[in-house]
């Protein structure tokens, strides 16, 4: 995440920059001198030396990713081919589309990464309120619950989940994958902690004029907190869009599966990997989260910014 | 098929313990399947090989289905081994397991420790089973005399040479003994100055235990019996001393990953390499060189342990539906699937008359290396069928790792690796009694 708060500081600053070397240009123009252009042009622009190279090996993974899926598969472990495809071969693509419904996955990974979403959000603000701003019974003790329930691993508890589900008749549906994690104790602790640092002066005003806790949440809180949602919103989607093991677990057909799934089956360990059409469907899997990230870039950066989470 | 996953086996236990009480009440919560309607059977697989293996055994159950109306097979991808093991374990914990699955062999003991398995043995008896399967691959569904599963996807490690990189090193046949290997992989291993330009040979790690077995086969030490492992014996000592004598003289490496060692194989970084017959399409079809294959070298005699799986069937489940299951299993295996199995995937088939097809035939002709590994097969057996075999392969890959890196003498860490398997296995059996 630093690189990219990095690429984006890169950004203005070669804007700035680029105005100021067309007044540079205009002053040459007039004071013929070469060199002092160059250097005036590297005083100001010294950063991109750095910043360069780190976008670059932040890059790297990706490039790699999209020009393997584009080789053919002697290419890939050829010596002698170069780093570029020989002949940009998109039949990788439509052969990963083979393997599976992807279509289908794509759709499943989007409602539950969603409904998980939607759920967790409206838990862990109602949760972190009370948490923060409520006084009640046992409630030191009840939120060390809920922060021992970060500290399980989520492999632990598999066959309790899995026994629950079944006794909720859910196996092999959507939401089999979606209501174990409608709860999250580690969203409750952060957005606690945010709220928390609202000064109390702000909600006594609200109340005042007459606002009750919803109101309150709604009109005060929620909007103060913001960029911890979104941190922790990017958090949750991209852990539940990569889990694999949980929804291959619970899931039987092909009709309530997710892409994950769908990428294990090029990843084979007896064959050694089908590399050129793992990487494809690694292309097609990550570019709907990329999307979204480029989408909604500056106010994911803010928010980390502001949290402190990196 | 992760070997990093420690955590699968904690996983396991906490399945199987739990599974223990739940299958003791089992046979009074049987329901009968209904009299009407197609007998419904669910099938749990992994897929070990890439390529379309998914679309390969879904077509597979979807042409059994067309052709018994009265059974539908209903064809679930559950990831690698690993994977499928745990879906299977936790099915078992709810009380509901799948009527059949395909594990790897390894994993037969597991089972029967959770009374899982279906007996066979005299369903096969009345068929054609004893008499045309291939005996080393219906050997690794044998415990105690009885059958617990028909051999569905066998593989083996075979060594593959680049032919290309022999040629050059004047080499004109592949080795045969491990003495040849030595002084081949020697004269293979290219060095620039000091820098390494390529290995004589690799051994693909994450499954190093595995070709380690083999060696243990090769020296005629089967290194475990049901109930314990056998790692501290001379002849398992000697196989590890020969791998260090290699990795001292500088022609093999002391530790690589599964795919990186096909990987490197493929890019010309190392000579020779063991890996299973699984990779022979992939290699074959990757490589910018002529691929060659051949027998795992002996000492004593030839060896290899099988990897690969067999169909099992739940003991779990009522009368008809277990009726359907062999119906199935049996179909699965039969003479004609075996052949187009075995030609699609690289997997060795398992029945005699499947090879001797002319569908096989002609591919023996066309990829004359798949008929090495054949050969080679009836000097296989069965791949550490030990309880907690998982936990075991730990063991034993850390006594390999530690060695080769120098850190302790071989036998010295056998025997520790030894010491803790069993110990490991003592506590499983103890736990599956109590």
């Amino acid at each position: 995440m630093t690189d990219i708060v990095r690429n984006t500081q890169a950004a203005s600053t070669a804007t700035t920059a680029s105005t100021a070397t067309t007044a540079a240009n205009t002053v040459a123009a007039i004071v013929p001198s070469p060199f002092s252009v160059v250097l005036r042009w590297m005083s100001r622009r010294w950063q991109h030396f750095i910043l360069a190279p780190l976008v670059l090996l932040w890059l790297s993974p990706m490039i790699w990713i999209v020009l393997t899926s584009l080789k053919t598969k002697v290419e890939v472990f050829d010596p002698d081919a170069g780093i570029l495809p020989a002949v940009l071969n998109f039949a990788n693509y439509p052969a990963t589309l083979a393997v599976a419904p992807f279509g289908m996955y794509l759709v499943n990974s989007i409602l539950v990464t969603g409904s998980i979403l939607i759920a967790q959000l409206v838990t862990i603000t109602l949760a972190a309120y009370a948490f923060a701003r409520l006084e009640f019974p046992l409630k030191r003790f009840l939120f060390t619950l809920f922060l021992l329930q970060v500290m399980f691993p989520i492999y632990a508890i598999f066959l309790t989940n899995f026994v629950t589900l079944r006794e909720l008749g859910l196996i092999n549906t959507l939401p089999a994958m979606i209501v174990p994690f409608v709860a999250s104790g580690y969203g409750t602790f952060m957005l606690r902690q945010a709220f928390r640092q609202v000064p109390s002066e702000l909600s006594d005003a609200a109340r005042l004029d007459g606002c009750g806790h919803l109101a309150i949440l709604w009109h005060v809180y929620l909007p103060l907190v913001q960029p911890t949602l979104v941190a922790f919103g990017i958090i949750s989607v991209v852990t539940h869009w990569n889990d694999y093991m949980w929804p291959l677990l619970v899931t039987n057909s092909d009709s309530v599966r997710t892409l994950p799934i769908g990428l294990g089956l090029l990843a084979k360990s007896d064959s050694g990997a089908d590399w050129t059409r793992l990487m494809a469907g690694t292309t097609l899997v990550v570019s709907p989260l990329l999307l979204v990230f480029v989408i909604f870039q500056r106010r994911f950066i803010d928010s980390f910014m502001h949290t402190g989470v990196k | 098929m992760n070997p990093s996953k420690f955590n699968l086996s904690r996983r396991k236990f906490l399945a199987a313990s739990a599974a223990i009480p739940v299958i003791g009440l089992a046979p009074g919560l049987i329901r009968s399947a209904r009299a009407s309607g197609p007998v419904k059977l669910q099938f749990m697989y992994p897929v070990g090989v890439s390529g379309d293996i998914n679309r390969i055994v879904s077509g597979m159950v979807a042409d059994f289905n067309a052709q018994h109306p009265g059974i539908e097979v209903e064809a679930i991808y559950a990831g690698s081994y690993d994977n499928t093991e745990q879906k299977v374990i936790t099915s078992l914990g709810i009380d509901e397991p799948p009527s059949l699955w395909l594990p790897i062999n390894s994993a037969l003991q597991t089972f029967l420790g959770l009374d899982a398995l279906e007996d066979i043995t005299d369903l096969a008896k009345a068929d054609d089973i004893y008499d045309d399967f291939l005996p080393g691959f219906l050997n690794t569904c044998i415990s105690d005399d009885r059958l617990y599963g028909l051999p569905f996807q066998p593989s083996t490690p075979v060594l593959y040479y680049n032919k290309d990189a022999f040629k050059a090193a004047g080499i004109t046949k592949a080795p045969d003994t491990w003495d040849e290997l030595l002084v081949a992989a020697q004269a293979l291993t290219l060095r620039e100055g000091g820098d390494l330009k390529r290995w004589g040979l690799t051994v693909g790690g994450g499954w190093h235990d595995w070709i380690f077995e083999c060696y243990c086969r090769q020296n005629e030490l089967v290194p475990w019996q049901k109930d314990k492992v056998l790692f501290d014996r001379p002849e398992a000592i000697e196989a590890l001393e020969f791998w260090k004598k290699m990795v001292d003289a500088g022609v093999m490496p002391a530790a690589s990953t599964w795919q990186g060692s096909a990987n490197d194989f493929l890019a010309g970084h190392t000579a020779m390499l063991y890996h299973s017959t699984g990779s022979l399409t992939n290699l074959r079809t990757s490589a910018s060189f002529d691929v060659g294959v051949a027998f795992m070298p002996k000492n004593k005699t030839y060896g290899a342990a099988q990897g690969g799986g067999p169909l099992m069937i739940a003991k779990n489940q009522s009368d008809e539906k277990k009726e359907a299951s062999w119906t199935f299993a049996r179909w699965m295996t039969n003479t004609e699937n075996q052949a187009k199995w075995s030609r699609a995937t690289g997997y060795l088939a398992v029945r005699k008359s499947a090879w001797e097809s002319a569908e096989m035939q002609s591919y023996l002709v066309e990829v004359p290396a798949a008929k090495v590994a054949l050969d080679q097969a009836a000097y296989a057996g069965a791949f550490l069928q030990v309880p907690g075999y998982h936990r075991v392969r730990e063991h034993l890959k850390s006594a390999l790792d530690r060695t080769l890196a120098g850190e302790v003498d071989a036998a010295s860490a056998l025997v520790e690796a030894n010491n803790n398997s069993n110990r490991e296995i003592e506590r499983l059996m103890r736990r599956q009694k109590g």
